[in-house]
């Protein structure tokens, strides 16, 4: 059966529906807001602060409640029926991935209105967010595909998370060379670094080393994603 | 005619442990067949087995003419319908919205929702949210989503569990309308009273066995003793023995006029299974 776009639209509008009328969701969305005002720049502040907003708007919305939105159709006994409808796993994954790069995009460009626009190449911002997204709805599915409830995808997620995208925020301070050997590696780090190398030279050939290990990272996860939907899709 | 169902031999284990052991049986097309069993019993194994869901040990189960082989089938999906116990809706929408979303999954008319809620009586509850109904309309909302697509086959695990008379007299109506339509049903339950009234032929699952397989009535002939006959006249009930004799009393209140009614000592099917089994199906 070939890719369908009437189901994907489906269970995409489904998915916004369901979310903009999940109390936790919108919580959890409405944290990175929060967060910006942290890192408004105060003028003759490090110029990559605007890098770290923009990476808790994308990471939490896309891994948080992605992983929020799966374990309750788990919890609920809802992703079973999608599955046992003729919708492909493509089309469910991307359906939900749809909305929630939807509440994503509401999340940063309320983020960096709290903040400011940061003034870099536009293709090259747009290459980093999409790549890290993308990384991290994959991470999402797969948080909540292993959890059997929602309280659970947070109890597996979190630390997990916590890791990945404090990381590059507290790799430098803590001095630690494992830790930030760690950090080097994560898609977190390369977000940051990107979105640096962008606002140091505007190029975004400057920046290709990151960008390749981001792409890198999206394969990796939206192919453990796979791995692990084909596997758990039907279990609890 | 090809048979809706066809299973032969059909074996599933679970490590070491048999679900399933030897089973054959066949389902007719049009036919309502109820698969009974307490739980474990390997009920629910076949249902995954016949809808895709996992694969079988040993044996074979031909669904619609395909063989089910424990793999996806979008094609053969779309040609049969599942409920379950668990009904799976989403709570936060609406009862149309639930319905719109496997409305495009399934491809179906735009007006098969409305169609579709008329015919389990809740068209009035379009607009209403999920969470805000009762289990028995939730439970004829997940009907609702079954029948969306005008299945061929569709499979109904405890369609109407923990549900007042009421609503299950209603979801009994929908099933049997549908049925009138050409609708194969294959119903697990462990309610006796519900295969006795939807269902052509029932086959009783023990342990991952076949114990019995006959229609209702066949099965209670079969297993009546038929010695007696329970009257009840307007001096009281008298159980009088089935033969000339017992044939003498009951002509004499016929002709007194002191007849109220009539009855033979059937067993149910509940009484049946617990024959046959040794176990009862709760």
């Amino acid at each position: 059966m070939r890719f369908s776009l009437g189901r994907l639209r489906a269970i995409a509008i489904k998915e916004w529906k369901d979310a903009v009328r999940n109390p936790q969701i919108l919580l959890t969305a409405a944290m990175p807001i929060a967060f910006s005002f942290l890192f408004d720049r105060k003028e003759g502040s490090d110029p990559s602060v605007v890098a770290f907003p923009l990476l808790l708007a994308v990471s939490i919305t896309g891994a948080f409640v992605q992983a929020n939105m799966v374990a309750e159709e788990k919890e609920r006994n809802t992703l079973r029926m999608l599955m046992m409808s003729p919708a492909s796993p493509a089309e469910v994954l991307i359906g939900k991935s749809v909305a929630t790069s939807a509440l994503a995009l509401l999340v940063m460009i309320g983020s960096l209105a709290v903040t400011s626009v940061p003034d870099v190449n536009p293709i090259g911002l747009t290459a980093l967010i999409l790549l890290l997204l993308i990384a991290f709805l994959a991470f999402g599915t797969t948080i909540g595909l292993l959890s059997r409830t929602v309280t659970e995808s947070s109890i597996v997620g979190l630390p997990l998370l916590l890791v990945v995208i404090m990381g590059p925020m507290l790799g430098p301070s803590l001095e630690m060379g494992w830790f930030s050997a760690v950090v080097d590696w994560l898609p977190t780090q390369h977000f940051v670094l990107g979105l640096t190398g962008l606002l140091d030279s505007g190029s975004v050939a400057g920046i290709g080393v990151h960008l390749a290990a981001l792409a890198f990272w999206c394969a990796a996860a939206c192919l453990l994603c796979l791995g692990v939907y084909s596997r758990k899709r039907f279990d609890k | 005619m090809e048979p809706a169902i066809a299973v032969s031999q059909l074996e599933r284990h679970f490590r070491s442990k048999k679900a399933l052991d030897r089973v054959s049986f066949e389902v007719g097309r049009g036919e309502i067949f109820g698969f009974l069993g307490p739980s474990g019993s390997g009920k629910t194994t076949m249902v995954k087995i016949l809808t895709g869901q996992l694969q079988p040990s040993a044996g074979e189960a031909i669904v619609l003419g395909k063989r089910a082989a424990g793999r996806r089938d979008p094609e053969q999906l779309r040609r049969i319908g599942i409920m379950t116990d668990n009904s799976g809706i989403y709570e936060r929408l609406t009862v149309y919205d639930n319905l719109a979303l496997f409305r495009g999954l399934y491809d179906a008319p735009e007006k098969s929702v409305a169609g579709t809620l008329e015919s389990v009586g809740l068209a009035g509850e379009a607009r209403t949210t999920v969470q805000q109904l009762s289990k028995g309309m939730k439970q004829r909302v997940a009907l609702a989503r079954a029948l969306l697509h005008k299945p061929d086959l569709l499979f109904l695990d405890e369609p109407t569990s923990a549900l007042d008379p009421m609503n299950t007299a209603r979801i009994h109506e929908a099933l049997r309308a549908l049925n009138r339509q050409g609708t194969t049903i294959f119903l697990t339950t462990h309610e006796m009273a519900e295969a006795e009234k939807l269902c052509d032929r029932v086959a009783f699952l023990n342990n991952g066995t076949l114990s019995a397989l006959d229609t209702p009535e066949r099965l209670k002939l079969n297993h009546s003793d038929r010695s007696t006959i329970t009257v009840v006249a307007t001096d009281g009930r008298h159980v009088v023995n089935n033969d000339r004799e017992g044939a003498e009393r009951i002509a004499g209140w016929m002709r007194a006029g002191q007849l109220l009614s009539i009855h033979s000592d059937e067993p149910t099917l509940g009484d049946i299974f617990v024959k046959l089994t040794g176990r009862t199906l709760s």
